[in-house]
């Protein structure tokens, strides 16, 4: 029976000629990535993908805060302002940023801190004219937070960090 | 010699007696408490029995309390086992107003039953204060002489003991490696409940015993869940659009408070144990997070930076009127209520040093508890006499341990090299 069958679709194949290849077989490598490439190069000239990586204040993506606070200094208007300007160029471009607190402190409390520095950077980017719907903000609290560093080294952890949707 | 026929009883307590040593709140805040010293004799028999014995786990119970002074019974040799025959001079001379003797016998060698027979005897007054008797198995051992330490603690202090309680807590692995265990109180006998790749925080034990509700990352946010313990199976309680956090079971276990963040600020609700009826309790343009519920089940404590820096709040149910409470310290956390009410229990950052502290809600006066540096998620035992807490020093893993309300006894718990954090404490049980 199971061998019929295979029969069958064998002659099925043959039979449709050699001008067409099944969708489900393994098609021509250097085909499909023709088409892989285009709809990335597509989506990378869309997204402005080498300014993205490319650019020297783009590539900056985390904005540091101090201990306890959510206000944003003014050494990172610059970064902020570029990628509000990457944002509003690129309107598919898609934004996560992400908030976390240094391992003092509660878990919970922490976690909002988290949220409100990453609601900051976002406000920060809305003040430049970016769109809600192009910027999610989530918090991780301190929960990848560095559990070795003392008082003035915990300060990497005090961070938002920018992320997009399409890296 | 005082002789006096045994009064037994088999598993139930009968015999309780008015308390002799009745605790204070205030005075525990206040001065030194005078430790109760007494010696926990080597009991006789059943010699087989592997790990720590009845007698040491007794003292290590009584120990950790704060309020008794185990003294050194090692050098002595044949104990007695019962209370006939007490030689109470030899006694006084060791300064020890009480002693506990005891026996290990087989009940039933064919079931592994065991049987434990003790007592408890006055030096000062020269009778014996308790006598019972347990049967269990033998694997019930660590479980009975906890038992014991129960008995005992109620006895001389009036409050019933907590040592025949579990904890639960968060086990850190690695950044892909958590899970939630229950153990007993003192970290022995735990096993694992969920096993997860992404972190868990806030366990809050019902006060019915039966669930815990957690705060999971598993859907790449924090969600709440409440997992059955007895069955296993568990259920989403909240998974709201942004940020589900810090669940809080009200008194009777029907309702919880709960953190939602939509947007920028921790706003807390409220909603029933099956996930129905959720509705917010206040509204605030600024954090408002860590709920705990009063034993009258009537206010709402919390923490908020409202004021700039964080500091504990409390609101009425009621009639919605909200209050701050702590004034002492710039920053103060992680709020929980004794179960009699009259004591605070919070995290405070003492000049860069996090320590836990304690707020007599009466006189509004505060001791702190622990040293520091970075001590955390601080819980109060069931009998609001013992704290469960997290610590760490600079550098090394966080540890969990129980520090006694007077300060006096700090005191690890045992359960692995892993990070262990946001433990919680379950309830008294019969």
């Amino acid at each position: 029976m199971k061998k019929s069958l295979l029969l069958l679709s064998l002659v099925a194949i043959l039979g449709a000629g050699c001008s067409s290849t099944p969708l489900d077989a393994p098609g021509d490598p250097s085909a499909s990535n023709y088409y892989g490439s285009d709809s990335a190069a597509a989506t990378a000239e869309a997204l402005g993908l080498e300014e993205l990586r490319g650019n020297q204040l783009l590539s900056q993506r985390s904005v540091f805060f101090d201990f306890n606070k959510y206000d944003i200094r003014p050494e990172f208007q610059d970064l902020i302002g570029a990628h509000a300007q990457y944002l509003n160029n690129h309107e598919p471009a898609r934004m996560i940023i992400k908030g976390n607190a240094d391992y003092r402190g509660s878990h919970e409390y922490n976690l909002s801190l988290g949220q409100k520095r990453s609601v900051a950077v976002k406000e920060a980017l809305n003040a430049l004219g970016v769109n809600d719907s192009q910027i999610e903000t989530i918090s991780y609290g301190e929960e990848y937070a560095n559990q070795e560093c003392q008082a003035d080294e915990c300060g990497q952890d005090r961070r938002a960090d920018i992320t997009y949707e399409v890296e | 010699m005082i002789y006096r026929m045994h009064s037994l009883f088999v598993g139930i307590l009968l015999l309780f007696s008015t308390s002799i040593y009745s605790l204070e709140v205030i005075e525990i805040l206040g001065g030194k408490a005078s430790e109760i010293p007494i010696a926990i004799l080597p009991f006789e028999g059943f010699k087989n029995i592997g790990g720590q014995k009845a007698h040491q786990i007794i003292s290590s119970d009584l120990n950790r309390s704060g309020l008794f002074r185990p003294l050194n019974t090692s050098g002595i040799s044949n104990p007695p086992s019962s209370d006939i025959n007490i030689n109470y001079t030899k006694w006084s001379a060791m300064d020890a107003q009480f002693i506990v003797v005891g026996k290990v016998e087989s009940e039933n060698p064919i079931l592994g039953n065991i049987k434990i027979t003790w007592s408890l005897i006055d030096v000062f007054k020269e009778k014996t204060v308790i006598s019972m008797r347990y049967i269990g198995k033998k694997s019930q051992y660590r479980a009975i002489a906890h038992k014991v330490s129960d008995n005992v603690y109620e006895y001389l202090t009036g409050s019933k003991g907590v040592f025949h309680t579990k904890i639960a807590y968060v086990k850190k692995v690695n950044n892909k490696k958590y899970s939630l265990n229950v153990a007993d109180f003192d970290g022995y006998n735990s096993r694992p409940i969920l096993d997860t790749t992404q972190p868990i925080i806030s366990p809050r034990w019902s006060p019915d015993g039966e669930k815990i509700a957690y705060v999971s990352f598993e859907k790449k946010k924090p969600v709440i869940y409440i997992q059955n313990l007895r069955t296993g199976k568990r259920t989403l309680l909240a998974n709201f659009k942004g940020n589900n956090s810090a669940p809080a079971w009200s008194p009777d276990s029907k309702k919880l408070a709960i953190v939602l963040t939509y947007n920028k600020n921790s706003q807390i609700y409220m909603i029933n144990a099956d996930g129905s009826g959720i509705k917010q309790l206040m509204r605030s343009n600024a954090i408002n997070t860590e709920p705990s519920w009063s034993p009258n089940g009537e206010d709402i404590y919390f923490s908020s930076n409202r004021g700039g820096s964080p500091q504990i709040y409390k609101i009425n149910i009621l009639n919605d009127e909200i209050s701050r409470v702590t004034f002492e310290g710039k920053y103060n956390l992680s709020p929980s209520i004794s179960y009699d009410g009259k004591l605070l229990l919070f995290l405070t950052n003492d000049q860069g040093k996090f320590k836990v502290a304690i707020q007599n809600l009466i006189s509004n006066q505060v001791l702190k508890i622990s040293e520091g540096p970075a001590d955390e998620s601080p819980i109060f035992a069931p009998n609001g006499h013992l704290v469960l807490f997290t610590y760490k020093d600079y550098g090394k893993t966080t540890k969990i341990g129980t520090v006694s309300i007077n300060g006096l006894k700090r005191l690890p718990i045992n359960v692995g090299n892993a990070i262990i954090q946001e433990p919680t404490w379950g309830p008294i049980t019969n």
